[in-house]
């Protein structure tokens, strides 16, 4: 048996040739430049060059030292509101579900600003502190900022994952170890904990490499002496041509693929699914008094902090003068105003980029998850392997490829150069996006039987015939979810956004953000078209919530 | 609709190294309601989906009406399958479910719609048409799944374990009005099943599979009464199998044949008693190790020597009941003794 159709093969090929073009090729050649003598050749002598410089050794260990700090802060928030979730019955439970997104749909560029006039040296909160106990507290100063603002984004990696794989616990589990005499303390840390870890590990790899990989959190924050901002750096002031920007990608890489490969190491065999079938999750308990208390203090906590940048954000967008005091001293829609009469076509360019971005997801993913459940193409395992290997590749590596991979070349007809089009931005967005997109895909694709298609094909549907009115239709809520995911998260995107844009009116929302920000003037608008795109990513989200939940009711029901 | 013959010639079948069926023989006559019966991994729902197009054999020959279908797509073979969960497709109703394949084949509207009533009147669900599977309880999703294939007028019916999801009552409801519904339409029909009263009580005829294997062919009480191996005798009913050359056997001149084979005797053929009684049946004295009370039968192991058997008693209020530990005789009648070669078939 053959198991695959000419159309599949087809429909691989092109897959295949995104994926090479787009994203191996770029990346092939950052690795190659970054090994390779002016002449051709392999060479170490860039990366002796990399580590000779004392600003690189110090960027290096400081990316390393806040990539580090960041998992270590965001756990501390997330293990414990984690716990309460899953262990007590209290009213908590859907503020932490709230807490859960609420981070993710501020892109921490767009809060560090916020972040800065709240807790920095003459922020909000040191102010007040000073007036009242005559002390400063360094929060913002520095790495510090990075770490503060990178772990209260991301500590919802973990605590979803967290969530998820404490709420697969077996309740025998606990019970068989309460039985043989474990309580307490003990059997947190015997039973309940190891038994998630692999959600911890997970969350806490992701955690790690996306701040190692963060651009724009430390250019806002003008904290340069890190690996990202120091690539951009070096290739936007130095050159194209400067082997060091290569390096540091090759590094970036690098210590991605490491973390993601760790991650995965360390899990081997041991993704217990220890939720049996019929089975129930751990039991629910009743908080004591003061337990309740605490508990909603940790909560309040937390909650305040992460709604810190938000707050700011629209503190800032409303206010007409922020400077060294603790609210703004007036409010104004003035900027609003700014807003729409100076860049509405950045919000046109982040409406079409993203749109466009999320549609070639979607199409990609649909496909690649069809290809891989649905036949027996050889190689199609790789074709996953590939398009979710670009979570590894950060935004400023793939734009560095582009920009070298595609200089000279020009769109057919036009003659316009492509690495000054538009057409670059939307395929960065598209590969970056692809692998949200895909998990999206192959869940919804995993969940269907297969017997739903045998069933079409056995009273004479033809495998196209098939696809078109049984597949995609029931994949209908698992691929809308995946164009939102990858619409909002790309409507934020800065890393590459930031090294590809090259004209104003190509420019994104995201850069225009980014572009305010840099002038104490530019603040207001740049927080007013930030709140704009806050509202777009937190519609994404409400949007691609509500596709799941109706997806989840169909199959609830399907059997 | 057309009735046709559907014959396999050495088909075999393997996934990697797996060999998941091995030279299947078998011709499964016009109109006939044939059934497959084995144990799990036994490869009779592959032989199924073989038959319907969606695994295809390494080597032999499918004939569906005396074509071979070898390479024909599961899309253009004609035969209807109804899958054990029904595989009903939940963004359809239950009209739209069973119109598909009608509009599938590019039949015009008005004919859709004719053929469409007339399935769902022939299961008695024309008032539900608009309903979602969802919306349906067990039974009728899976009378929707019987009209949504009997729709398309199929050459071949094809039921892969149809009963296995529906309450214990329910199953047998169903068994009768499927068995009542294939006569009607006599169309010929292939049944998965690895429960053997149910292959016995809807069948005209049984292929008993095991590991890959046809191991016999025939109709319940032949398959029943005389197994063609010891894995037939043990799956289908319970039994005693008695080494040909065991002490007992040759006791009771049960076996002509020592050594090659096996006696097999139904545990319902022995009798019990304090005494010998008939003297038609050979009695031997033995001790009861256990008892089951199954309400109508009381089911006693009794150890002969070195042999255990067991005996199923009809049971009646006030009738004669023995316990664990009794001396008891039991009454083998010869006639009931079935000789096996133990040299074919059962385990490989």
């Amino acid at each position: 048996m053959r198991g695959y159709t000419p159309g599949q093969l087809a429909a691989a090929a092109l897959i295949a040739a995104f994926l090479l073009a787009f994203l191996a090729v770029p990346v092939a050649t950052v690795v190659y430049v970054a090994f390779a003598e002016p002449g051709g050749g392999f060479t170490l002598s860039h990366f002796a060059t990399f580590f000779e410089l004392a600003l690189m050794r110090e960027s290096f260990w400081n990316s390393l030292y806040v990539a580090a700090a960041s998992v270590v802060f965001a756990s501390l928030i997330a293990v414990p509101l984690a716990y309460f979730t899953v262990r007590f019955r209290f009213h908590g439970a859907l503020i932490i579900q709230t807490l859960g997104v609420l981070p993710l749909i501020m892109p921490p560029f767009v809060g560090a600003v916020a972040m800065q006039l709240i807790f920095g040296r003459s922020g909000s909160v040191n102010l007040l502190l000073g007036e009242w106990f005559g002390i400063g507290l360094p929060i913002m100063e520095g790495l510090n900022g990075v770490i503060f603002v990178e772990a209260l984004h991301y500590f919802p990696f973990i605590l979803m994952n967290l969530v998820v794989a404490m709420g697969n616990i077996d309740a025998s589990m606990e019970e068989s170890a309460q039985n043989l005499g474990a309580s307490g303390w003990r059997l947190f840390r015997r039973i309940v904990f190891p038994l998630a870890m692999p959600g911890y590990v997970a969350g806490a790899s992701l955690v790690f490499v996306k701040v190692f990989d963060d651009l724009g959190t430390p250019l806002v924050l003008n904290v340069t002496n890190m690996l990202a901002p120091q690539a951009y750096l070096r290739i936007t002031s130095v050159g194209i041509e400067d082997p060091i920007g290569y390096v540091i990608g090759v590094l970036l890489i690098g210590f991605s693929l490491f973390a993601l490969w760790a991650a995965a190491l360390a899990l081997r065999g041991r993704d217990y699914a220890t939720l049996q079938r019929g089975g129930s999750s751990l039991a629910m308990r009743a908080l004591k008094p003061w337990q309740a208390a605490a508990a909603y203090a940790w909560i309040a906590l937390v909650l305040l902090l992460v709604l810190s940048p938000h707050l700011g954000i629209l503190l800032l967008s409303l206010g007409t003068v922020w400077s060294f005091s603790v609210v703004p001293d007036g409010f104004t829609l003035q900027h609003y105003a700014t807003v729409f009469q100076d860049s509405p076509r950045m919000i046109g360019n982040t409406l079409a980029y993203c749109g466009l971005a999320a549609l070639i997801d979607v199409v990609l993913a649909t496909a690649i998850a069809y290809l891989i459940l649905r036949t027996r193409l050889p190689l199609r395992g790789s074709l996953d392997l590939v398009a979710s290997a670009a979570l590894a590749i950060p935004g400023v590596v793939l734009a560095i490829g582009y920009l070298r991979t595609f200089r000279g070349v020009e769109i057919p007809f036009s003659g316009e150069l492509v690495t000054s089009s538009w057409l670059l931005i939307v395929i960065a967005y598209s590969i970056r996006r692809l692998p949200y997109a895909l998990r999206s895909c192959m869940a919804a694709l995993t969940q269907l039987h297969v017997s739903l298609e045998e069933a079409a094909e056995n009273l004479g549907a033809t495998k196209r015939r098939t696809l078109q009115r049984i597949v995609v239709p029931l994949m209908m809520g698992g691929i809308l979810a995946g164009f939102v995911t990858s619409f909002m998260t790309a409507a934020v995107e800065l890393s590459a956004t930031i090294m590809l844009t090259t004209s104003q009116s190509l420019a994104p929302m995201s850069y225009g953000i980014y572009l305010y920000m840099q002038s104490a003037a530019g603040r207001g608008p740049g927080a007013a078209l930030g709140v704009l795109a806050v509202a777009i990513v937190a519609l994404g989200t409400h949007l691609s919530h509500r596709f799941m939940r109706s997806r989840a009711v169909d199959l609830d029901r399907q059997l | 609709m057309t009735k046709a013959r559907v014959e396999a010639h050495g088909i075999a079948v393997r996934y990697g190294r797996t060999v998941v069926l091995r030279d299947i023989n078998l011709a499964v006559e016009p109109g006939e309601f044939f059934a497959l019966l084995g144990p799990s991994g036994s490869g009779k729902s592959t032989l199924l989906r073989l038959v319907a197009g969606f695994v295809e054999a390494h080597a032999g020959r499918l004939l569906i009406g005396g074509v071979d279908v070898s390479g024909v797509p599961p899309w253009r073979r004609d035969v209807g399958m109804v899958f054990q969960n029904y595989a009903l497709w939940p963004h359809m109703t239950v009209r739209e479910n069973v119109a598909f394949g009608l509009e599938e084949r590019r039949l015009p509207a008005p004919a859709v719609a004719d053929k469409v009533r007339a399935a769902l009147g022939l299961v008695n669900l024309l008032d539900y048409a608009e309903r979602r599977p969802s919306q349906l309880s067990g039974g009728q999703q899976q009378r929707v799944a019987l009209a949504r294939t009997i729709a398309v007028e199929p050459k071949v019916l094809l039921l892969d374990e149809p009963l296995s999801n529906l309450d214990a009552k329910l199953r047998i409801r169903m068994r009768e009005e499927l068995r009542a519904l294939q006569r009607k339409l006599g169309i010929t029909t292939i049944f998965v099943t690895h429960d053997q009263e149910e292959a016995m009580t809807t069948a005209d005829r049984i292929a008993v599979m095991d590991q890959g294997v046809i191991q016999q062919v025939g109709t319940a009480a032949q398959i029943f009464d005389e197994p063609s191996n010891r894995f037939v005798a043990s799956f289908v009913g319970s039994v005693n199998l008695l080494p040909a050359d065991s002490l007992l056997a040759q006791d009771l001149r049960l076996a002509q044949h020592p050594r090659t084979a096996d006696v097999v005797i139904r545990p319902h053929t022995i009798a019990i008693a304090r005494a010998p009684g008939d003297p038609g049946r050979r009695w031997v004295a033995g001790t009861v190790a256990d008892r089951e009370f199954l309400g109508a039968l009381i089911r006693y192991a009794v150890t002969v020597g070195e042999s255990r058997l067991i005996a199923e008693a009809p049971h009646r209020v006030g009738g004669e009941s023995h316990r664990v530990g009794d001396v008891v005789y039991i009454g083998l009648d010869p006639a009931q003794a079935r000789l096996l070669n133990s040299s074919v078939g059962g385990e490989p």
